[in-house]
């Protein structure tokens, strides 16, 4: 459920600025950040009222669940990778939709196209490991006028010209086309599953906290081959590697104890990955819900508890303006499979804060044993709350 | 404290009423000419503030008129163009119902487009519920300040008219901004989601504005070309300086009428000052016998004068500061029925202000000062010049100075005829004021002269005393002739102006208004009216005891900088009716319905040089169209110009079946009353609409006419006022100097009351000579006022229009002045006893 403790760090961020909720880019934030507070429609602590909820398991119906559930506060597609060049030069990215309902309760039938309850916010970013730089950008749309939507067949999720789409007439999200391009830089990508779907949680079903309802529908790719071009200040290359795609919708909200989290994501070279997270307490304390998963090579999976992982910061890095300082490497056990790793960060900087919410997601460089043989990989990890 | 300088302050505080009249001259033109310009600028400011919020970064805007444009082209230039500092704009007006003359501008956004475009919307703090503020149509933000003048908190109820309807909305919460431009520009703004604003304004699907940041002209270029008819990319500043540029001439005209009054100070001053050295001729002779050079006796003069001037300008700015809190609402009130609607909160002095008013002020009193200075600068080392060798070169002077009068009363003429910019009009009338200044001694001379005679034989001695006694003492008299020559020439000149002006708007009204009933929609002052429900107007045709309507459709088109009026109305059968031509096609009428013709106002061609026979290019939906011109009609509703197109024509190439206004002709024999009670009821309760019958119609634009030239009453009085403190001053220095004079009259036999009306006298004397001077020379500037000024700064042609009655008021005015000054004089010297004024004299 990794991802859906993304909108907590939105409640504990504060007020969100109007302002910054258009920055774009490698722009500078505003100075004054105003807050025109969207962060109460976004979080709705207590007002679910007019919103759907995740209320227990329930089985998936495909291509529907594809497309977007505009009734739940929020929604993710969530794309992570890594690309090499031709010249095997490593490359990060992040291209990821959000779909919030900002305004639940909101008049109906209203004469404007412009009417909605929806809210789209796109982010994209690239890490370029030889270059050690990091290029991010924000974009914010309301989800009316074809400016900002989604639909599930044929799969296509977009704000803008920033698309998730089915490449051809496949029922089904894959293979997939990537295009997020702005300000010199992008991504033109044809995903294809390597592996299946894998639910997380009960079959999908994330619980995230005592309450019911307090939940997300959550699964996952965990193993995706990329393929096509990515554009670095202007100049296109082509490029092929590995990606992984996370689906999560609901209408759930968090302990007000909890500070933030660290979440990771690892695809090994022998055909394993592991997902795995670090719900972090305010008084410095890991929250037991915490969880991850295991997948193997043939696609099987099983769900791993906070007590079946062993994972410490070995270093931390300072963000430039010293607003934040955040782990920046971390050693990694997994004691029931012989696993043992050290997760570093490819470039420290891979900080997003140019938008409207200021977190570290970034391509982690990976390394270690399983079973007494050396492995390797790569991983992403986002962490918030900083 | 040098000796010299010493002198001059005690003489000045020994002479207190007569520096406090100089003071006060300058102070009224001073402050004048500051009042006008704080509320000139006042207004710009306030428009430009709101221009500047509301554009914010954008450097070019896509609009289309009044019709604004379909909402798909948002999408289109965000996507298909990549064009992502976009952020659209739907915007109108609506009036508060709960504060009076309150009119808030509406402007409906994206809040997620707009800080690339407009960081007043970005920069603004507050507690808005976003939820709220987009899931629902009448939820509305404004300024903290705002909502906290207007005592207004977030829940609260604002209710609205707009477009004729009456609206509740809900204030959702206020913003704090972070620039003083927002907290200024904005402060009349509610803002609202887009698509709230499009309910609420009635404006679905269509959009007013896209405002965009592009990166350089070449795109601004290329993107313009890829735009569909009738929609326009023009630079952001556009619409803004070609709305001020229209109000330019009003302004303008307030400066000139302003420095007119200073005009008047500055003679003031040069009396005082003239006085001031004539009373020292035997000191100043004794000082340069001590030794004191012309240098020093120049800069001592000029000295006193500084500090006349310098005590009058500061005064003068604080009454000008005051005076301006009143102006200001007259100003914005004229530019708010003429050209814009713009907001004036509070009057603030700035550096500019308190520069040009000091300017004005010590500039006036220095030249004013000069000549009396270098008077005194020649006094020769003994005092043996006497009183009667400066009169006596007064004057000799005096025939030089009337042909100096000639030559700049005819280059002024000349510059009126030929000037083809308002400035160098303005230059022109000037000429001719101070030409007609410059005649004034020559002509107090001659005509004393002449009337000492029939005066004599008339009153007696005192008659011809008093007669003689103005070219005797001609130097100060002339001065006071002329300043009250100018005020009152002013009085008629304007006057005139505004009678002919009036005059020549009734008879236009009187032929427009050719129907019995007019119906349209409330609107906001200075907008056009919404458009009718549709269906109204086939109702309203259908109503027992209505002979045929007529129907109005008002929109602007956008065509380079500016949005151009349209007018498109059902044109009678060959019926000229609501229309005087200046000039025009025989075949018009005919070629109005049967090709792409149009007729133009006249301030339309004289802004835009097309006449009868010229084509016309107009944006239509279906891309530019060529129409020619076939007339030009009299028409004084705007000084920006109309075109103006039969209604069928209209409705076919713009597709539009909108009407704006219905114009209803009763069958013979109707009562209005009861007509507009049937029209009411076969409208409905659909839309909130006004009957006015073509009398009420004539009455309120009379009123408003009346409003708009109130500013330039109020000045003509102030100048008024300027010139009779002006008189009194220099009645009072001419009895006071003669007041010797009296006391050997007194002392030789002669009554108080031969003596006072002796003063009186000449005072009469005076006035009536200013009056009388002030008759050809107010109808002068009559004429180039109507003629050329109001021809260049609004393309009006104006009948001059003179009442009698207004040219014996003026006469009036100057003797009722004149006497009303002489009487304190001529008071005080009767009740002098002749011995104190005779020991007064000797120094």
């Amino acid at each position: 459920m990794g991802r859906a403790r993304f909108f907590p760090a939105l409640l504990l961020a504060g007020a969100v600025p109007i302002a910054g909720l258009t920055g774009c880019g490698d722009r500078e934030p505003p100075e004054d950040p105003a807050p025109m507070s969207v962060t109460g429609a976004l979080s709705g602590e207590d007002q679910g009222a007019g919103l759907t909820r995740v209320e227990g398991p329930e089985p998936l119906v495909f291509p529907r669940d594809h497309g977007p559930h505009p009734g739940y506060r929020h929604e993710w597609w969530y794309v992570t990778g890594h690309l090499f060049d031709g010249e095997d030069r490593h490359y990060g990215f992040q291209a990821t939709l959000f779909r919030f309902n900002v305004a639940p309760e909101s008049t109906p039938e209203r004469p404007s196209a412009w009417a909605t309850d929806q809210l789209w916010m796109g982010h994209f970013a690239i890490t370029d490991t030889q270059g050690e730089a990091f290029h991010h950008f924000e974009r914010l749309s309301r989800g009316a006028l074809e400016l900002a939507g989604g639909q599930p067949d044929p799969f296509r999720i977009w704000l803008e010209d920033w698309s998730l789409a089915a490449d051809d007439d496949s029922p089904g999200p894959f293979p997939m086309r990537v295009r997020f391009q702005q300000d010199g830089f992008g991504v033109d990508l044809r995903l294809e599953a390597e592996k299946p779907m894998v639910l997380q949680g009960d079959g999908g079903y994330s619980q995230k906290g005592p309450e019911r309802g307090n939940a997300s529908r959550y699964f996952s790719w965990t193993r995706l081959a990329a393929e096509g071009r990515l554009t670095l200040e202007g100049d296109e290359r082509r490029v092929a590697g590995q990606a992984w795609k996370d689906r999560e919708w609901g209408t759930s909200a968090l302990g007000e104890d909890l500070a933030g989290w660290d979440w990771f994501s690892v695809q090994l070279d022998d055909g394993h990955e592991l997902m795995f997270y670090h719900l972090r307490r305010e008084d410095g304390g890991v929250d037991p819900i915490s969880k991850g998963l295991w997948v193997t090579p043939a696609g099987d999976s099983r769900v791993l508890g906070l007590e079946d992982v062993d994972l410490v910061a070995t270093d931390e890095w300072q963000s430039p303006d010293g607003q934040a300082t955040y782990p920046g490497g971390w050693q990694l056990t997994l004691p029931e499979e012989g696993l043992a790793l050290e997760l570093r960060p490819v470039v420290a900087d891979q900080e997003l804060r140019a938008g409207v919410f200021r977190y570290w997601e970034g391509a982690l460089a990976v390394s270690g044993e399983r079973a007494g043989q050396p492995v390797s990989g790569h991983g992403y990890a986002e962490l918030t709350g900083y | 404290m040098h000796l010299l300088r010493r002198a001059g302050l005690r003489y000045l505080l020994g002479h207190r009423w007569q520096v406090a009249l100089a003071v006060l001259g300058i102070t009224l033109g001073v402050a004048v000419v500051t009042a006008v310009d704080l509320a000139n600028r006042s207004a710009l400011q306030a428009f430009q503030l709101s221009a500047d919020a509301l554009t914010g970064e954008a450097t070019h805007s896509i609009t289309a008129g009044s019709e604004g444009f379909d909402e798909a082209l948002y999408p289109w230039l965000r996507v298909e163009q990549g064009e992502r500092r976009a952020s659209p704009v739907v915007e109108g007006y609506a009036e508060d119902l709960d504060q009076a003359a309150r009119v808030w501008r509406v402007l409906g956004v994206d809040a997620f487009a707009e800080s690339e475009v407009r960081p007043g919307l970005g920069g603004i703090a507050g507690q808005a519920d976003l939820a709220l503020f987009m899931g629902r149509d009448d939820h509305v933000l404004m300024l903290e300040d705002a909502a906290a003048e207007l005592d207004l908190q977030p829940g609260d109820r604002l209710r609205l008219r707009v477009q004729g309807r009456e609206r509740t909305v809900v204030l959702g919460g206020t913003l704090a901004t972070a620039r003083p431009v927002d907290r200024q520009g904005l402060h009349d703004v509610l803002i609202m989601d887009i698509a709230a604003a499009q309910a609420l304004l009635g404006r679905t699907g269509r959009l007013d504005r896209i405002d965009l940041v592009l990166p350089d002209e070449g795109r601004a270029a290329t993107l313009a070309e890829d735009l569909p008819d009738g929609v326009q990319l023009r630079p952001a500043e556009a619409r803004s300086s070609a709305l001020l540029d229209m109000s330019r001439a009003f302004r303008l005209n307030l400066t000139a009428f302003s420095l007119l009054a200073l005009l008047v100070g500055a003679f003031l001053i040069y009396n005082a000052m003239t006085f001031a050295v004539v009373q020292r001729r035997a000191l100043f002779g004794r000082l340069r016998a001590l030794g004191v050079d012309r240098v020093q006796i120049l800069r001592l003069v000029l000295l006193e004068a500084a500090v006349v001037g310098l005590v009058g300008s500061v005064l003068g700015l604080v009454v000008g500061w005051l005076l301006a809190q009143g102006l200001v609402g007259l100003v914005t009130r004229t530019i708010n029925d003429l050209y814009f609607v713009v907001q004036v909160r509070g009057v603030a002095l700035s550096p500019h202000n308190l520069a040009l008013g000091l300017a004005l002020g010590m500039g006036a009193t220095l030249v004013a000062a000069l000549l009396p200075a270098n008077e005194a600068a020649r006094s020769p080392p003994r005092a043996t010049l006497s009183r009667a060798d400066l009169e006596g070169r007064s004057r000799a002077r005096a025939p030089r100075l009337a042909g100096a009068g000639v030559g700049a009363i005819l280059l002024g003429s000349a510059l009126l005829l030929v000037s083809p910019a308002l400035l160098v009009a303005f230059v022109g009338i000037f000429l001719l004021l101070m030409g007609a200044a410059l005649m004034v001694p020559w002509l107090v001379l001659r005509s004393s002269l002449a009337l000492a005679r029939p005066a004599g034989a008339l009153f007696g001695l005192p008659g011809r005393m008093a007669a003689r006694g103005l070219s005797a003492g001609l130097s100060r008299s002339a001065v006071a002739v002329a300043a009250l020559m100018i005020a009152i020439s002013t009085v008629v000149g304007v006057g005139v102006m505004v009678d002919s002006f009036r005059g020549t708007f009734e008879r236009w009204l009187d032929a427009s208004l050719a129907a019995d009933v007019y119906i349209a929609a409330p609107s906001v002052t200075g907008e056009a009216s919404p458009p009718l429900a549709p269906g109204l107007p086939e109702a309203f045709a259908g109503v027992e005891g209505v002979e045929r309507i007529t129907t109005g459709r008002y929109l602007r088109l956008a065509r380079g900088g500016e949005d151009w009026r349209l007018r498109a109305y059902d044109l009678g059968r060959d019926r000229a009716d609501g229309f005087m031509f200046r000039e025009g096609d025989p075949a018009l009428w005919a070629r109005l319905r049967e090709e792409d013709a149009v007729l133009v106002t006249e301030p339309f061609q004289s802004r835009h040089g097309v006449g009868t026979g010229d084509p016309l290019t107009l944006p239509t939906p279906a891309g530019e169209r060529s129409f020619t011109v076939v007339g030009v009609t009299y028409d004084y509703t705007t000084s920006e110009g109309a075109v103006i197109m039969a209604a069928e024509r209209y409705r076919s190439i713009w597709e539009d079946e909108t009407v704006n206004s219905v114009a209803v002709h009763a069958a013979a024999g109707t009562d209005t009353a009861e007509l507009v009670a049937r029209l009411r009821s076969a409208a409905g309760e659909a839309q909130a609409l006004r009957y006015r019958p073509s009398a009420e119609i004539r009455r309120i634009s009379l009123d408003v006419f009346d409003r708009t030239f109130t500013i330039t009453h109020v000045l003509r009085l102030l100048a008024t006022g300027v010139a009779v403190v002006g008189v009194l001053g220099a009645l009072l220095a001419l009895a006071l100097e003669r007041s010797r004079e009296m006391a050997v009259l007194r002392a030789m036999g002669c009554s108080v009351q031969q003596v006072r009306r002796l003063i009186l006298g000449q005072s009469l004397f005076a006035g009536g000579l200013s009056g009388l001077l002030a008759l050809p020379l107010g109808l002068a500037l009559a004429v180039a006022l109507t003629q050329t000024i109001n021809q260049r700064a609004f393309g009006w042609s104006l009948g001059v229009h003179v009442d009698p009655l207004l040219l014996l008021q003026a006469v009036a005015l100057a003797v009722l002045a004149a006497l009303l000054a002489g009487w304190y004089p001529a008071r005080r010297m009767a009740a002098t006893p002749p011995g104190d004024a005779l020991r007064e004299e000797v120094e």
